[in-house]
C-alpha cells in the first residue's frame, strides 16, 4: 500500500483529482437519490404556495435569525408529537428555500405554531416578549411595528422563487405588490383577487392592529400563522390521534 | 510591507485595487435602492485604501535580491494579526450573546444587537476570519518550507489574505445589517459568495503553482490536509450556495434547494465544514509545528495514509447525522449514522499519531506551555471526534439534538482543539517569523495555557449540564403518563448553566487577549540580535530570478 | 534509501524523507487500528442489513427489520395513550362537583393540568392564570362566557373569534372610527362608563355628563351589556360594574376601545389538544380559581 501510495505523493496533481473523487462520492450518494426516489416528498394536492406577505414575514423571520433558536421541524419522536403535533412531513417545507428546519431549540419549535395565538398575541410578544412570558430569554423586536414594510420589489422574489421552481403564475407575479398590500388590508378593494390566486382560506387580517400602514409586523405574524398549515397534514397521513391537529371533531 | 513587491507587483497591486474599486463602485450605484450599496461602498473604500497604501511606498526602492532567496513570509505575518483580530472580535461576540441569554435586554432595542444577528457574526467571525486566516498563514509558511521553494510570487498571496478578508468584513457587516441566507456557516449572500470563489480559485492556483515548484520530491503529509481543506471547502461552498438572486442590484438570493434537500445538501456542507474547515486544515497545521516543535519524526507515516484518506472519504457521508428522525428520509440517517461510527476510526489515527509522536519528548510538554497547547489540542480532537460518533447514533441524538449539547461539542472542537493548534502554532511561528528568540513572555504563554483550557472545561461542562438537562425535560413522562414539563421550565432551568458558559467563555476571550499581546509585544521587542529561522534555505529557482527583473 | 535512518528514541527506522527537519517514522499500522476498524465496519453492514440504508436509484433497501420511524413512533404514541386511558376515562365520568371527592384524580388533574397550561395557556393568560392586558385573568370567578365546567370546556374547544366553524364570536363596534357616536357623545359614555364601577367620577364630571352618557349606553350600548351594565355572557360581553378590567378603566383605554372598537381572539383547541387534556384543563383552572 505505501509503495503505491508513494507514487500518488509525487503527483500534486495526481493528489487533486484523488481528494476530488474521494471527497465526492459521499454526498453524490446521499443527495442525488433525493431527486429520484418519488416517496422523497410526499404529495399533497392542496399545498399552497406562501403570499407575496407570508414570503415578506419569511424573509423578516430570516433576516432576524429566529432560526437560529426555533426549530421548524417536529422529529418522528412522540414527546415531541405530544408536545408540538404531528411530525412534520417533508411535503411542508416543498416550497421552503431555503428550509427553516433549524438546528437548536432555545426557544420551542414552531413548526405548527400557525393559529396556535392570536395575532395580538404575536405583536405583544415580539415587541417585548417578557410582557407575556417572564422567564423568556428572546430579544425584543419592537421596531417591526414601526418599521414599513419595503415590498415594491417583492414581484423581484416572486419571479426569483418561480425560477427555482415554486409554481408562481405570471399572474401572481404581476399581481404580487397588490397581493400584498390586500393581505394587511381587509377593507381593500384588492382582497378579492388575492383570495381567487391563493384560495378562499388565505387570511386576511390587520395583523400587527393598525390599520394605517404594512409594516413588518404585519409580514412576521401573517408568515408566523400560516406556519404549518400550507397543506392539511392529516388528509395525507394516517397517523390518527386524539391530538392530531387538523382532524375536526 | 509593499516595499518587497517589485515594480511590476506594485503596478499589478495598484490596477487590482483600482478594478477593486470600480467593482464596488459599480455594486454602489447599482445596489444604491438596496442594502446591497452599503456593502459596494465598503468595498470601494477598501479599494481605495490599498490605492492609498500601495502608491504610498510606490516609488521606494526595489527589494534586494537577496530577499529572493529567503521564503516569502509578508502575507504570512499578516495572516497572523488578521487571525488574532478575528479572535478577539468574535470571541468577544461570541461571549457577548452568551450573556444575552442571561440578560435578554440587553440589545439596545436594536435589530443588529439581537442575539439572531450576532450569531452569525459570532461564527463567521471564529471559523472564517480567525479559523480562516490561521489556516491561510500557516499553509504559506508551511508549503514553502516542505517544498523547499518559494511562493511563486508575491502578489497573489496578498490578493488571497487581503480577498479573503474582504469576504469575511462582508460577511460580518451584512449579518448586522440583516443580510444573510439563512444558511449555517454558509450565511453570506451571494455576491460575497462569489468573491470567497474568485479568492479560494486563486488561493489553490497559488498552493498547486507552489506545490509544483517543489524540490522535495513527495508532498508531505500536512499538503495532503492543506489540499484537501482547499479543494473540498470549494465543492461545499459552490453547491452550497448555488442560488438565483432576484436581481443583479439587490443582495437576495433565493437557494436552488429546497426543503428535505435543502436540508441535506445544507448539512452535508455544514458538518464538512467542519470536516475540511476545522479539522483537515487544521490538521495540516499541526503536523507541521507539532514534530518542528517536539523535534520528534512523525509516529506513523503510514499511520498517516489510513487515517488522511480514511478522514477525506468518510466524513462526506455522515452529514445526515444532522436530521435523526426529522422528514429526512431514514435510509439517509442510517447511512449518515453507521459512517459517523466508522468514521471514529481514522480520527482516532490521526490524534493518536499526533500523541505518539510525543513520544520522547513528555519531558518538553511538561515544561513547554508551546507544545502543551499542541499535545492538549490533539487530545481535545480525540474527545470531541469519540463525542461527534457517539452523538451521531440516533437514539442518542434523540436526546441531543436541538439543545445545548450540541453546541457544547461544536465548543469542544473550536475552543479545545482548533484554536488550542492554533495557539500552539502561532507561539512557535512568531519568533520565527519575527527573527526573534522566544515569545516576549513565556509566563503569559502559561498564563494564557491556563485561562483557555480552564474556560474550554468550564464553557463545555455547563453546555453537557445544561443539554442534557434539556432534552431529559423535553421527553420526560411522569407517573400518569403524560409530559412532565413545560418547554417554559426548561428554558428557566438553564439559567445557571448559561451563566457558567457565559464566564467560561469570558475566561476563554481573556486568554485570547492575553496571547494577543505577546504576539504583539514580541513583534515589537527590539531584541539585541535577529535571530534566523530553522529553516534550510530553499533551492533558489528560475522563476525567482526573473522576478528581480 | 540506500542508507538506513533509525530514530534512536524509539529505534525505529524513518521513511528515508525528509522535510525541513521532518521526519516520520515507517511505524506499521497498528494493530488495534485494524481490530477497530474492522469492528466498526461490521456494525456498519449490520446496520446496512437491518436498517433501510443503501439508495437504489428510485428505492432503497428497506432492511431485514422493516423499521420504519413513522411507525415506531405511531406505536409509542398509542402506547403512551394506554398508559393515560385508566384515568382518563375516569375523568370523562367525572362531573368537576364530584373531584373533591376523588383526591387522586384530583392529583393527576392538577399535575398535568400545569404543564398543559403552561406549554398552551400561559403564554396570554400567565402561568399564575392571572391574566395581562388584553388577555382575561381566568381565578377571579368572573366568566365573559359563563363559568360553569362544560362551558369553559366548550370555549376551550372552539375559541372566541377563532377561525373555528362553530366559534364564539364578539365584537366591541368602533363607535369612534365608524362615525356612531362623535367625540362628545363617547366622552359622556365613558364617564358614565367608568362611574358604574367608580362613586366618585359622577362628583367630578358632574350628573349632567352622567346622564347624557347614560341615555347613550341605553341605546347604543345596553344591547350587549345589558341596561345595567353588568354584560352577558350569552354574547361574551363583559361586566363593566365590577372591578376587572381586561384592558384597563382608565380614560385614555376606554376611550380607544369605544373609538376603534376590540375583537379579542382566543384560538380554538380541539384540533390541538385532546378532549381529555381540554377537560384537565377545564378542570385545572377552575381548581385554580377555588385555591385563590
Amino acid at each position: 500500500m505505501s509503495e503505491k501510495h508513494r507514487k500518488l505523493e509525487r503527483s500534486a496533481m495526481g493528489f487533486v483529482f484523488a481528494i476530488i473523487l474521494v471527497g465526492s462520492i459521499g454526498g453524490a450518494v446521499e443527495i442525488a437519490p433525493l431527486f429520484t426516489i418519488d416517496e422523497t416528498v410526499e404529495e399533497a394536492p392542496d399545498m399552497r404556495q406562501y403570499t407575496p406577505l407570508e414570503l415578506a414575514g419569511r424573509n423578516i423571520y430570516i433576516r432576524e435569525g429566529c432560526y437560529a433558536c426555533h426549530s421548524q421541524m417536529i422529529r418522528t419522536l412522540e414527546d415531541e408529537v405530544e408536545r408540538y403535533g404531528h411530525y412534520s412531513l417533508a411535503v411542508e417545507s416543498k416550497y421552503d428555500h431555503p428550509m427553516l428546519w433549524g438546528s437548536k431549540r432555545t426557544g420551542p419549535d414552531l413548526a405548527r405554531v400557525g393559529g396556535k395565538y392570536s395575532d395580538q398575541w404575536h405583536v405583544t410578544h415580539l415587541n417585548n416578549p417578557r410582557d407575556v412570558v417572564p422567564q423568556s430569554v428572546m430579544p425584543s423586536y419592537s421596531w417591526l411595528k414601526t418599521n414599513d414594510l419595503e415590498y415594491r420589489d417583492i414581484n423581484l422574489d416572486l419571479t426569483a422563487l418561480s425560477k427555482v421552481g415554486v409554481p408562481y403564475t405570471l399572474e401572481m407575479i404581476d399581481h404580487a405588490v397588490d397581493d400584498l398590500y390586500a393581505q394587511a388590508n381587509p377593507d381593500s378593494v384588492k382582497v378579492d383577487g388575492l383570495l381567487e390566486r391563493y384560495g378562499e382560506k388565505t387570511t386576511i387580517r390587520y395583523f400587527d392592529g393598525n390599520r394605517s400602514s404594512v409594516t413588518e409586523m404585519d409580514a412576521v405574524v401573517a408568515y408566523l400563522q400560516i406556519i404549518g398549515r400550507l397543506t392539511d397534514v392529516s388528509e395525507i397521513s394516517d397517523l390518527s390521534l386524539p391530538r392530531n391537529p387538523g382532524k375536526k371533531e | 510591507m509593499v516595499s518587497n513587491l517589485t515594480q511590476k507587483e506594485r503596478y499589478l497591486a495598484i490596477y487590482i485595487s483600482a478594478a477593486l474599486t470600480m467593482i464596488g463602485l459599480t455594486i454602489g450605484i447599482a445596489g444604491r435602492e438596496d442594502i446591497l450599496g452599503i456593502h459596494g461602498a465598503l468595498i470601494a473604500v477598501i479599494g481605495l485604501a490599498l490605492i492609498f497604501i500601495i502608491g504610498n511606498s510606490y516609488y521606494e526602492p526595489q527589494p534586494d535580491s537577496s530577499n529572493f532567496k529567503k521564503y516569502f513570509d509578508d502575507t504570512t505575518k499578516a495572516g497572523i494579526i488578521f487571525s488574532m483580530s478575528w479572535l478577539v472580535f468574535a470571541a468577544f461576540i461570541g461571549d457577548w450573546v452568551a450573556w444575552l441569554l442571561v440578560f435578554p435586554e440587553a440589545t439596545f432595542d436594536a435589530g443588529w444587537a439581537s442575539f439572531g444577528r450576532l450569531r452569525p457574526v459570532h461564527t463567521t467571525g471564529v471559523i472564517f476570519g480567525f479559523g480562516g486566516n490561521a489556516l491561510i498563514a500557516t499553509s504559506f509558511h508551511v508549503v514553502q518550507r516542505t517544498t523547499r521553494s518559494r511562493l511563486p510570487d508575491q502578489l497573489s498571496p496578498w490578493v488571497v489574505i487581503i480577498g479573503y478578508n474582504i469576504f469575511c468584513l462582508v460577511a460580518v457587516t451584512g449579518y448586522l445589517m440583516g443580510i444573510t441566507s439563512s444558511k449555517e456557516y454558509a450565511e453570506p449572500e451571494w455576491y460575497a459568495d462569489l468573491l470567497l470563489l474568485a479568492v479560494w480559485v486563486l488561493y489553490f492556483v497559488l498552493y498547486l503553482r507552489t506545490l509544483a515548484r517543489r524540490q522535495e520530491p513527495h508532498i508531505y503529509v500536512a499538503n495532503w490536509y492543506f489540499l484537501a481543506f482547499i479543494i473540498v471547502v470549494a465543492i461545499l461552498h459552490i453547491i452550497n450556495n448555488l442560488a438565483v438572486p432576484i436581481s443583479l442590484t439587490h443582495a437576495k438570493s433565493y437557494t436552488i434547494f429546497s426543503g428535505v434537500q435543502d436540508a441535506m445538501t445544507q448539512w452535508w456542507y455544514g458538518h464538512n465544514a467542519v470536516a475540511f474547515f476545522l479539522t483537515s486544515g487544521f490538521l495540516g497545521m499541526l503536523y507541521y509545528y507539532l514534530p518542528k516543535r517536539a523535534g520528534r519524526p512523525i509516529f506513523s507515516y503510514r499511520l498517516s495514509i489510513v487515517s488522511f484518506w480514511g478522514i477525506t472519504f468518510m466524513y462526506m457521508w455522515v452529514g445526515s447525522h444532522h436530521l435523526h428522525y426529522t422528514a429526512l428520509p431514514q435510509w439517509v440517517q442510517t447511512l449518515g449514522m453507521s459512517f459517523s461510527i466508522m468514521l471514529l476510526v481514522p480520527s482516532w489515527a490521526s490524534a493518536g499519531n499526533a500523541l505518539m509522536t510525543l513520544n520522547g519528548a513528555w519531558n518538553k510538554v511538561r515544561d513547554d506551555a508551546t507544545l502543551r497547547f499542541m499535545m492538549i489540542a490533539a487530545v481535545f480532537y480525540g474527545l470531541s471526534t469519540f463525542e461527534g460518533s457517539f452523538l451521531a447514533i440516533r437514539p442518542v441524538n434523540a436526546l441531543s439534538h436541538y439543545t445545548d449539547w450540541t453546541v457544547g461539542h461544536v465548543h469542544a472542537g473550536v475552543l479545545g482543539w482548533v484554536a488550542m493548534i492554533v495557539f500552539g502554532s502561532f507561539y512557535t511561528l512568531v519568533p520565527w517569523l519575527w527573527g526573534k528568540k522566544t515569545m516576549y513572555s513565556t509566563k503569559l504563554i502559561e498564563v494564557h495555557f491556563w485561562l483557555a483550557l480552564i474556560g474550554t472545561l468550564i464553557y463545555v461542562f455547563a453546555m453537557w449540564n445544561s443539554g442534557i438537562i434539556q432534552g431529559l425535560m423535553w421527553r420526560a413522562y411522569n407517573e400518569d403518563g403524560a409530559l412532565a414539563y413545560s418547554f417554559i421550565e426548561s428554558v428557566a432551568a438553564m439559567k445557571p448553566y448559561y451563566y457558567a458558559r457565559a464566564i467560561g467563555g469570558f475566561l476563554f476571550l481573556t486568554g485570547g487577549i492575553v496571547c494577543f499581546y505577546n504576539i504583539l509585544k514580541t513583534i515589537r521587542s527590539k531584541a539585541r540580535e535577529q535571530v534566523k529561522q530553522p529553516d534550510r534555505a530553499p533551492v533558489p529557482t528560475a522563476a525567482a530570478e526573473t522576478q528581480r527583473a | 534509501m540506500s542508507e538506513k535512518n533509525i530514530d534512536e528514541y524509539s529505534g525505529r527506522e524513518t521513511t528515508g524523507h525528509e522535510w525541513n527537519g521532518i521526519t516520520e517514522l515507517d511505524t506499521p499500522i497498528p494493530k488495534a487500528i485494524w481490530v477497530f476498524l474492522t469492528v466498526a465496519t461490521v456494525c456498519a453492514v449490520i446496520m446496512w442489513i437491518l436498517l433501510p440504508s443503501w439508495p437504489l436509484g428510485s428505492t432503497y433497501t428497506k432492511g431485514l427489520l422493516g423499521a420504519d420511524e413513522r411507525e415506531t413512533v405511531k406505536k409509542n404514541l398509542t402506547q403512551a395513550n394506554l398508559v393515560r386511558e385508566p384515568w382518563e376515562v375516569r375523568m370523562a365520568k367525572t362531573d368537576y362537583s364530584d373531584l373533591k371527592n376523588d383526591n387522586e384524580l384530583t392529583t393527576v388533574i392538577m399535575r398535568n393540568g400545569k404543564r398543559l397550561f403552561e406549554d398552551n395557556c400561559a403564554m396570554c393568560h400567565g402561568l399564575d392564570a392571572k391574566g395581562g392586558h388584553g388577555y382575561p385573568n381566568l381565578i377571579d370567578k368572573q366568566w365573559l362566557w359563563g363559568g360553569d365546567p362544560a362551558t369553559i370546556l366548550e370555549t376551550i374547544s372552539i375559541g372566541i373569534n377563532s377561525g373555528h366553524v362553530d366559534s364564539r364570536a364578539s365584537e366591541m363596534m368602533a363607535f369612534g372610527r365608524d362615525g356612531i357616536l362623535n367625540v362628545e357623545d363617547r366622552k359622556n359614555v365613558i364617564y358614565f362608563v367608568q362611574s358604574l364601577s367608580n362613586n366618585n367620577i359622577s362628583k367630578t364630571v358632574g350628573d349632567e355628563v352622567i346622564a347624557a352618557g347614560a341615555k347613550l349606553f341605553s341605546e347604543n350600548c345596553a344591547v350587549c351589556h345589558g341596561e345595567n351594565g353588568k354584560g352577558q355572557t350569552e354574547l361574551g360581553a363583559p361586566n363593566l360594574t365590577d372591578p376587572f378590567w381586561i384592558y384597563g378603566n382608565d380614560y385614555e383605554t376606554i376611550s380607544s376601545v369605544l373609538r376603534d372598537g376590540r375583537q379579542g381572539v382566543m384560538p380554538f383547541w380541539s384540533e390541538r389538544l385532546s378532549l381529555p387534556e381540554r377537560k384537565i384543563l377545564s378542570f385545572y383552572i377552575l381548581k385554580l380559581g377555588e385555591t385563590d
